[in-house]
């Protein structure tokens, strides 16, 4: 017999308290282990649209907010308040590379799909795209769709197929290799055929700029200020600005699963108190058999601590399985759900798991201290006398 | 007498609850020889129990001194009465007090672990001492599992787990059948011809008998 085998004799000796009590801490840490991982998902999906991008500039109407930033990077659709004078105007610059974007959307198979309308020469060299099958536009006004890879596969899109965009079929002219991107699930058109199909005249949703020399972004944001009176923002402020949202957003939800998690720590009190009174004159007899006051200390707050060893390791791995089942629907759109290659990057992190049992041992113990003093602190007649 | 294990000097106990006071023991003086069969006796309430529990250092005295084996128990303190209970005193109590979710070896086991003997140690002597009340046979079973009489050889065999040398008693007999309690006596008897210092408190003559000496109390006080 050793103490830790004691222990665990005695907290399964009571099996529906010991579930009850496990499930409080482990629901607790589930739901920590899923906003972090999921947190952690949704940055690292930002940080890979941001890359896809390939921008270090990003020019908006004036007074675009946070909303309008993180829109960019998720392919939602976009005002279209840019006309094509300013667009003239900022590809005049020297030293940069402009491409006006208009953000739309189609239905595809009754699931939405981002449409972008775009410079069909300047994009392709601004992109790096290669085509997988088919071929690239031939004409800047052609009547025809480029498909990303991944929204290719998912609607078996083929070079060759046709689809309808605002009522209009559409040969699909080739499909792009797999950027790992937003791009994969983008339906792409020259940019005067979208401007039409849309109606949104002569107006584009965003430009993004790239500048010849990096040391001189500040200098090429000025100039793009003064020439259009347009909103600029690095492609790194543009990050940040998002990650931060994302940050503080998951940092509100970590606190409120720590809080569960400190809920659960009740019910260990809870069932640790009803433990030192249920079992006082179990107490009295290891007292008679010799235990000591710290012995008997630490048999409640080793009992107390499995809870949390315990709780967290279940706890992390209903948190994990929750963040892969439930992230996709969560983090990203439908649509996207569907798709290969756009899963949520849930990554069962060693720090997370390590942290996550290590906080709920912690809590356990601090819960199991006040009954396990109150346990060790019995006299052995009064413990031993108890009926 | 000279070889006096337990010494015990006016020793007082007495209860507070508000205002009214109870003594449970008045100065009891006695000396218990080494390897000696002593029974206490008296009418209920009267401080057997409690006389036990302090010569047991399970409880400490109001008044007086307790000496074992030349030690004062006053003297000790919550920890090193701990580890004087587990190492030099064996309890056996009339309602068993096996812990219920452990098997009877594991209840043998518990007693030495709390003394720091090897696992493998233990296992290897509670075989023996459960083989010694002969229950052997019953090493895996849980005490709900067994009779009283079998229960009360197991928290025998439990009391002796780390070889002490004073083996107390608190009607060991009284919730037994005969044929359990026969089965008691005889253990007790075969204890005390090892060299083991027993002290009983019972209300059972045929205890009573079988003791080398017999102490009595009445409210408190020796009276033989």
């Amino acid at each position: 017999m050793t103490l830790s085998k004691l222990v665990f004799k005695n907290i399964t000796r009571r099996r529906g308290r010991f579930v009850f009590t496990l499930l409080g801490i482990t629901i607790g840490i589930a739901s920590f282990v899923t906003f972090l991982s999921m947190g952690g998902s949704l940055k690292s999906e930002i940080n890979r649209e941001s890359a896809s991008l390939g921008a270090n500039l990003i020019v908006t109407p004036i007074g675009s907010c946070a909303y309008e930033q993180v829109s960019i990077l998720t392919g939602e659709i976009l005002p279209s308040n840019i006309n094509m004078e300013n667009v003239a105007k900022i590809q005049a610059i020297k030293g940069v590379s402009a491409v006006p974007v208009l953000t739309e959307k189609t239905a595809i198979a009754n699931k939405p799909v981002s449409v972008n309308g775009i410079d069909v020469e300047k994009m392709k060299g601004f992109k790096s795209w290669e085509i997988g099958k088919g071929a690239y536009f031939s004409g800047a006004d052609e009547a025809a769709v480029i498909v990303g890879f991944a929204a290719a596969e998912l609607f078996k899109l083929d070079a060759g197929a046709t689809i309808v965009v605002r009522g209009e079929q559409l040969p699909v002219k080739g499909v792009l290799k797999e950027t790992g991107g937003r791009d994969d699930l983008t339906v792409f058109l020259p940019l005067p055929l979208a401007q039409r199909l849309y109606k949104t005249g002569d107006n584009v949703s965003y430009m993004a700029v790239k500048v010849a020399n990096l040391a001189l972004t500040d200098s090429y944001i000025q100039q793009i200020r003064e020439a259009t009176n347009l909103g600029v923002i690095s492609d790194k402020q543009m990050l940040k600005s998002v990650l931060s949202i994302v940050g503080t957003v998951n940092i509100t939800l970590q606190m409120i699963a720590a809080v569960s998690v400190l809920a659960a720590a009740f019910g260990i009190i809870n069932t640790m108190m009803t433990a030192t009174y249920e079992r006082k004159r179990e107490i009295g007899i290891l007292q008679a058999l010799g235990a000591k006051q710290r012995t008997i200390f630490t048999i409640f707050l080793l009992e107390s601590g499995f809870y949390g060893i315990i709780g967290g390791a279940t706890g992390v791995m209903l948190g994990f399985f929750v963040s892969m089942t439930a992230a996709p629907y969560i983090t990203q759109n439908a649509f996207t759900s569907f798709v290969k290659g756009s899963d949520s990057g849930i990554m069962i992190d060693p720090k997370t798991v390590i942290g996550s049992i290590l906080f709920s041992t912690i809590v356990a113990i601090l819960a199991g201290v006040y009954p396990a003093w109150r346990a060790a602190r019995l006299s052995p007649v009064e413990a031993i006398s108890y009926e | 007498m000279s070889n006096a294990i337990i010494t015990t000097k006016d020793l007082s106990k007495s209860y507070s609850s508000g205002a009214v006071s109870t003594h449970a023991l008045r100065g009891i003086s006695l000396e218990i020889e080494e390897g000696s069969f002593t029974c206490i006796v008296g009418p209920s309430g009267h401080g057997k129990s409690t006389l036990m529990h302090l010569i047991g250092g399970l409880d400490r005295p109001t008044e007086g001194s307790v000496h074992l084996e030349g030690t004062d128990l006053s003297r000790l303190d919550n920890s090193q009465l701990a580890q004087l209970r587990g190492k030099k005193i064996g309890f056996v109590f009339q309602f068993f007090n096996l812990l219920q979710g452990l098997t009877a070896k594991e209840n043998v086991e518990v007693a030495m672990m709390l003394s720091d003997i090897s696992e493998k140690e233990q296992g290897n002597r509670a075989l023996k001492l459960l083989e010694m009340v002969g229950l052997a046979e019953k090493a895996d079973a849980k005490p709900s599992q067994l009779s009283g009489g079998q229960q009360q050889r197991v928290a025998i065999a439990r009391a002796l787990a780390n070889d002490p040398a004073i083996l107390l008693m608190d009607e060991p007999t009284g919730n037994l059948d005969s044929a359990a309690e026969a089965e008691v006596l005889e253990i007790l008897n075969k204890l005390h011809a090892g060299g083991k210092t027993v002290v009983i408190v019972t209300h059972n003559n045929e205890i009573a008998k079988n003791a080398q000496r017999t102490i009595c109390v009445k409210d408190g006080r020796i009276s033989c």
